[in-house]
């Protein structure tokens, strides 16, 4: 894991990979993702009262907090999903087009995903939350002007998984050149 | 070390335009989460991996250059995000571990 080091604040703390795993519901074709930490991913099929939820995808990911030096304080992500950058999404989207807007000006744009919408009550502390890793991957850019932001996901992203989001390895492992 | 000086001393190819900077330490991984996870801004990056989200990956951590190995090149839609990033992108036929033997011989650590 990458730890603090003079000049940094924030190191990222508690690494623990795992796999993202994807299911749908077989009736209502549902899908939904989670983090499993299991040293075998968990692709059985399952009865969740009504619902029967079967495999779909995964990809090797893993999940980290973030301690704040000074504070000893640790932020946790458990419900990061994964950082999409503004480049992996469609050309013609008003993400995409902010994106190269911003980066033109050497900001480059992610958007941190979720693995289910946050309740309303619970946005503002995601946004808390959101601070600390722009500020923790922010203090370990060298490059002279160069940005990084990490948004939220006022895009609805969440609500289509997407293969280019950047935490999760799903199909790089494939000899496609 | 600088990257120019990298790709001289290694013969490897650009895949990209030349954008010339200071190399600080190696990192060999070929899955995007264990890049965001562990490479160090200022790294070489020594990966086979080709798609777009290691470029993004390599950005977001501030890598200094990228090494493709075993011969594998870039799509052009990397090579565009590769640019904008100003990420220098080399190709070598070597495979990691010899990349890794070259560049700790060069002095790289």
């Amino acid at each position: 894991m990458e730890g603090a080091k003079p000049g940094h604040r924030y190191e990222m703390v508690n690494v623990c990979p795992g796999y993202v795993m994807v299911e749908h519901e077989v009736f209502s074709k549902e899908q939904r993702s989670y983090f499993s930490a299991e040293a075998i991913a968990p692709v059985e099929e399952f009865r969740e009262g009504p619902k029967i939820w079967k495999f779909s995808g995964m990809a090797q990911s893993f999940q980290f907090d973030i301690r704040d030096g000074e504070t000893g304080e640790v932020t946790k992500y458990d419900d990061l999903l994964g950082l999409v950058p503004y480049s992996g999404c469609r050309e013609d989207s008003d993400l995409h087009r902010l994106g190269e807007l911003a980066q033109a000006e050497k900001v480059w744009i992610y958007i941190a995903v979720t693995f289910r919408p946050l309740e309303a009550s619970r946005q503002d502390a995601w946004l808390a939350t959101l601070r600390i890793l722009n500020r923790y991957f922010g203090e370990r850019l060298t490059t002279p002007n160069k940005k990084v932001l990490i948004l939220p996901d006022y895009f609805g992203l969440y609500k289509e998984f997407s293969h280019g989001q950047i935490m999760a390895d799903f199909g790089l492992t494939s000899m496609e050149a | 070390m600088t990257t120019k000086e990298l790709a001289e001393r290694l013969e490897l190819k650009g895949l990209t335009r030349l954008f010339d900077k200071t190399v600080s330490g190696v990192y060999i991984s070929d899955m995007v989460s264990d890049v965001i996870a562990n490479a160090k801004a200022g790294n070489v990056l020594v990966t086979l991996q080709v798609h777009n989200n290691v470029i993004a990956a390599a950005n977001l951590v501030d890598v200094s250059a990228i090494v493709i190995t075993r011969g594998r090149t870039l799509p052009p839609e990397a090579v565009v995000l590769a640019e904008k990033a100003e990420i220098p992108v080399f190709m070598t036929n070597m495979d990691s571990w010899q990349v890794a033997t070259k560049l700790y011989e060069a002095g790289v650590r």
